[in-house]
């Protein structure tokens, strides 16, 4: 075991152990060298110069309409660090910064804690700070040892509309969300990170790559110079985002639709893009960047018309009479209907022990499908849809887009739903629901329930005969196309003649949605949407055409009363705006 | 048993335990200094913490003085298993500050288990080599203790903790060539790794090719193993840039940035400079204790562990640096005397291998803080602040005051 005795032959002890004593004679050569030989040196050195990395941020990438118009910009503002290894005497020199910023040291103290991240890393105790308050800063610069000042740009928003809800917003990054952050080595506390709408979904490609400098520094914190060791490293901005929407077409329907609430959606069918998308109430964009107060806050989440809630993409709502298209194209399509047979409506369906009414109480009279599509005739409808079962009708809704999210490039939506017989087994047992469920739910009522962004994917495929592309509201995102191919050419042709005559014939529930421009053909549908919370929800859904361009509108007032009065003009309004003249028609099919 | 030891402690070589502690309390009277002006509760300040961990770290001194040598001969095999289980648990735990060196124990502190494999792979290899009765003549003899390294090595490499995996590799060398290897065998050891390194210049590769032929000349193996050790040599120096192309730029990067720290701009950029700069400030006999102002108001991180050196050079100068690396000399030259006078080869070897991990350490972390070699991340011994290092070093001095004397009585 431990027999093994030690013969080490001398040379080899004296080999190691001049080589250790090369070594470390080695090292004191070289402090010599450096403490004594140069001392001078570097002592000027230490007295006189430090250097320090002042972190360059890059600017954040610019969002802009079709056109080029900024929407949100960047907006330079200093911001006051702290390094908290610098700082001599941290309760005077507070004092001193709140003195001459105005702010409280106990704020002061409470961010200096928040964006703490190590004894030689610059923390951030204030923001937004104005050129008066810098320059009191300034004057006090000597004893603020360890406070120093940077810019950082803040976003800015274009004053024409607010988009709060497709813009989204950036959030500060701190203790608290960096776990929630995909790509975390890349952020600081402090940093900005796109936290919903536009904003987050092209993070990536709007946060730009920071940059660094090095500045020598005099035993003040003073700086002297660019320090001529150390390579600055300048900033990447970000690449701008240019979107697809039409900046003086969302702020005319901004304007119009104050103090309703309610949603719309303009698109160009051909393509999938987003020309305005609004839903009110909303806020201002700028609510999640400067200091937002306590009481503002309270305002918002307490509002009980929820202006935080997206109504495009979250709103879920029963889509009404708009929807009689699906139940008349797969009737057509099966060929269970002929489309001289007419069918009387005096106003009331019975079946059953139960009673369905028309919303027209005195009754339609002698109707056909065009003239029932027309008129949004219900008692028709009671009557054809019940050639088709519920899982038929669902599966024709689900192929146009509904219970499923459209993809759109905004952080998220939601999915709405389609009740097929299974779910409604689950709903009310196996015998628990009847035909009369498939009445209703055909009418767009009941279960069923839609966002406004699933019916502008709905107009579209309607426009474009089943093969529309994916909405989106960034130039560039690539096109994937949702497509309907169940329907025959004459399909789509019938029902797209059937919905002209809703808007423009004089009978017609849609006229009011008809400008009246020559050479403009307007084709849609009206829907009044029955629901618990009082008077129905108004829906217009159509598009218009003039010289091969085509745009799509969706309108959706909340317990607005009848489509065809409340949502109608107002898409009216917009087809006026966008096809009377040539300028803002030029800006509307630009690029 | 009280007696026993203080008897056991009279014939130790006791110089050794007092530098220690002379050197501790020089870390200690540092920390104070750095600690001045800062902020926090007494468990939040390095100087109250260090001076907590040193109970154990005598605790383990007086345990492990006292173990029998066969014990610890023994058992050692066993303890270097146990050691690669817990090398590797880190990767099971959180990461802290990007790496997986530590492993969360419920305490305040963390604990860094590399510490100990160092010396617990020292032991291991002196049993292996003393075990076997080894012809050193045949360079197949060395093939299971480079294998023993290796693997440890490996793991803290992943760490990744590119310091400790080079202390862990570096006492084989001396050890092999301690017990009588042949030169030429080290040589083929470390051939492979110079190959791979001079590679990326081509003159500095010419320079190893025609080196590599004297060695081999003089060497005179025979000719067939010549030429294969030459070739191949080549032959792996020629493969290594091409290799290095085939990784991902991020991959590059990070091994990159393992070997040369100041790659990353805002990380230990200008560390060497401030660090230089704080030393060469200090001059002669330095700024006085707590007066050094490149320590209190610069950048200089990490100042608490391992660039300990440049707060030291700042504040006491030129004078305390001369008598630190004097003390270290002598520390390891008397650890080196030992090892060559000791009875048995066992013990001869754990005092060479743990004489080469403190002198691996010493001139590594001196010569980084003046920028002689490019930043690692490894402590001086008793100086610098962390716990698990004091407690790892105390026991490095246990075992060689132990070991070093005569076993016949305990």
């Amino acid at each position: 075991m431990l027999k093994a005795a030690n013969l080490i032959p001398q040379r080899r002890f004296v080999v190691v152990s001049g080589v250790i004593i090369m070594l470390m004679f080695s090292l004191i050569l070289r402090f010599f060298y450096i403490q004594v030989y140069f001392h001078e040196t570097y002592k000027k050195k230490a007295e006189v110069n430090r250097i320090r990395a002042i972190p360059l941020n890059a600017p954040r990438g610019l969002i802009l309409d079709r056109n080029g118009e900024i929407i949100v910009d960047n907006f330079p503002t200093y911001v006051l660090t702290a390094i908290p290894g610098e700082i001599i005497n941290k309760e005077k020199n507070f004092q001193i910064v709140s003195y001459c910023t105005g702010i409280d040291t106990t704020i002061l103290k409470t961010n200096y804690k928040k964006y703490y991240r190590g004894r030689f890393l610059p923390a951030r105790i204030a923001k937004d700070l104005t050129f008066d308050q810098l320059s009191r800063i300034e004057e006090h610069k000597q004893e603020l040892t360890g406070i120093n000042y940077i810019q950082f740009p803040e976003r800015f928003f274009s004053e024409k509309i607010n988009a709060s809800h497709i813009l989204g917003y950036v959030k500060e990054v701190d203790q608290a969300i960096i776990k929630d952050i995909k790509e975390k080595e890349n952020y600081i506390y402090g940093d900005l990170v796109g936290w919903r709408g536009l904003e987050k979904v092209y993070e990536n490609r709007l946060r730009g790559t920071k940059g660094v400098h090095f500045v020598e520094v005099d035993a003040y914190g003073r700086e002297i110079g660019q320090s001529s060791d150390y390579e600055k490293e300048n900033p990447i901005p970000g690449t701008d985002l240019q979107t697809t929407l039409l900046i003086s077409l969302q702020a005319m329907i901004e304007k119009i639709l104050d103090g309703k609430r309610s949603v719309v959606l303009v698109s160009l069918p051909e393509t999938g893009e987003m020309l305005a998308m609004v839903s009110k109430p909303d806020y201002s964009p700028d609510l999640f960047t400067g200091e937002t107060t306590v009481d503002e806050w309270q305002e918002i989440i307490s509002n009980p018309d929820k202006p935080l809630l997206n109504r495009m993409t979250h709103g879920l709502y029963p889509p009404g009479s708009t929807l009689k298209m699906i139940t008349a194209m797969s009737l057509m399509e099966k060929g269970r209907i002929d489309y001289s047979e007419k069918i009387n409506c005096n106003g009331v369906y019975e079946l059953g022990d139960r009673e369905f009414h028309c919303w027209k109480e005195e009754g339609h009279g002698e109707m056909d499908l065009e003239q029932a599509i027309a008129q949004s005739c219900n008692v028709y409808f009671y009557h054809v849809v019940q050639r088709l079962s519920i899982d038929e009708w669902a599966n024709a809704c689900n192929e146009f887009g509904f219970g499923q999210r459209t993809e759109i490039d905004l952080a998220s939506e939601a999915k709405g739903v389609v009740p097929n017989s299974s779910f409604m087994n689950k709903q009310y047992g196996r015998w628990g629901w009847s035909k009369g469920h498939l009445l209703n739910l055909s009418l767009g009522q009941g279960e069923l329930v839609v966002t406004p962004i699933q019916m502008m994917q709905f107009i579209n495929s309607l426009v474009m005969n089943g093969s529309a592309p994916a909405l989106h509201v960034v130039k560039d995102k690539p096109q994937i196309k949702h497509s309907v191919d169940r329907y025959a050419h004459q399909t789509w042709k019938r029902i797209k003649k059937y919905m002209l005559n809703v808007v423009s014939s004089t009978y017609g529930t849609g006229n009011r949605a008809n400008p009246g421009i020559p050479g403009l053909n307007i084709a849609g549908k009206t829907g009044t949407a029955q629901n618990p919370h009082g008077e129905p929800h108004a829906w217009f859904i159509g598009f218009g055409e003039k010289d091969k361009k085509q745009v799509s509108v969706v309108v959706l007032v909340e317990n607005g009363g009848h489509g065809g009065v409340t949502a109608a003009p107002i898409a009216g309004r917009i087809f006026d705006f966008l096809f009377s003249s040539n300028e803002n028609m030029n800006l509307a099919f630009s690029l | 048993m009280i007696q026993l030891f203080f008897q056991k402690f009279k014939e130790s070589p006791t110089s050794l335990i007092a530098i220690a502690l002379f050197l501790t309390g020089v870390g200690l009277i540092t920390l104070k200094s750095i600690n001045t002006g800062q902020e926090g509760t007494l468990f939040q300040l390095s100087f109250f913490k260090e001076l907590f961990f040193l109970i154990p770290a005598l605790v383990a001194f007086i345990f492990v003085f006292f173990i029998p040598r066969h014990t610890i001969h023994r058992y050692i095999y066993g303890f270097y298993g146990f050691m690669i289980i817990l090398i590797l648990l880190p990767f099971f735990g959180n990461e802290i500050a990007s790496t997986y060196r530590w492993i969360d124990i419920g305490l305040p502190f963390g604990f860094q288990p590399s510490e100990f494999a160092k010396w617990i792979m020292v032991i291991a290899l002196a049993r292996y080599l003393s075990d076997h009765n080894l012809e050193m003549n045949h360079f197949s003899a060395s093939i299971i203790p480079i294998i023993m390294v290796i693997i440890p090595a490996g793991i803290v490499l992943n760490q990744p903790d590119l310091g400790s995996a080079i202390i862990i590799l570096v006492p084989l060398l001396p050890m092999l060539y301690w017990v009588g290897a042949r030169p030429f065998h080290l040589f083929l050891i470390v051939a492979p790794m110079v190959s791979i390194l001079t590679a990326f210049h081509w003159i500095s590769f010419a320079i190893w090719a025609i080196l590599m032929i004297y060695i081999i000349y003089k060497a005179k193996p025979n000719l067939v193993f010549s030429i294969s050790t030459f070739f191949g040599n080549i032959f792996l120096g020629l493969l290594s840039p091409i290799l290095w192309g085939m990784l991902r730029e991020y991959q590059q990067k990070r091994i990159l940035t393992l070997f040369n720290p100041e790659i990353d701009p805002l990380g230990a950029a200008y560390q060497i400079i401030q660090s230089k700069t704080a030393i060469g400030a200090g001059g002669l006999f330095g700024k006085g204790w707590g007066q050094g102002t490149q320590t209190h108001l610069k950048f200089l991180p990490v100042q608490e562990s391992d660039f300990i050196i440049s707060v030291i050079g700042e504040e006491f100068g030129f004078f305390a640096i001369f008598i630190l690396i004097t003390l270290f000399s002598f520390f390891i030259m008397r650890t080196l005397r030992l090892a060559y006078n000791v009875d048995d080869r066992f013990s001869s070897l754990v005092l060479v291998g743990l004489g080469t991990i403190f002198t691996a350490h010493v001139f590594v972390n001196f010569a980084m803080t003046v920028g002689m070699i490019p930043v690692k991340g490894l402590p001086l011994p008793f100086v610098s602040y962390g716990g698990s290092f004091l407690l790892s070093s105390f026991i490095m001095v246990a075992l060689i005051m132990n070991l070093s004397i005569d076993p016949k009585d305990y």
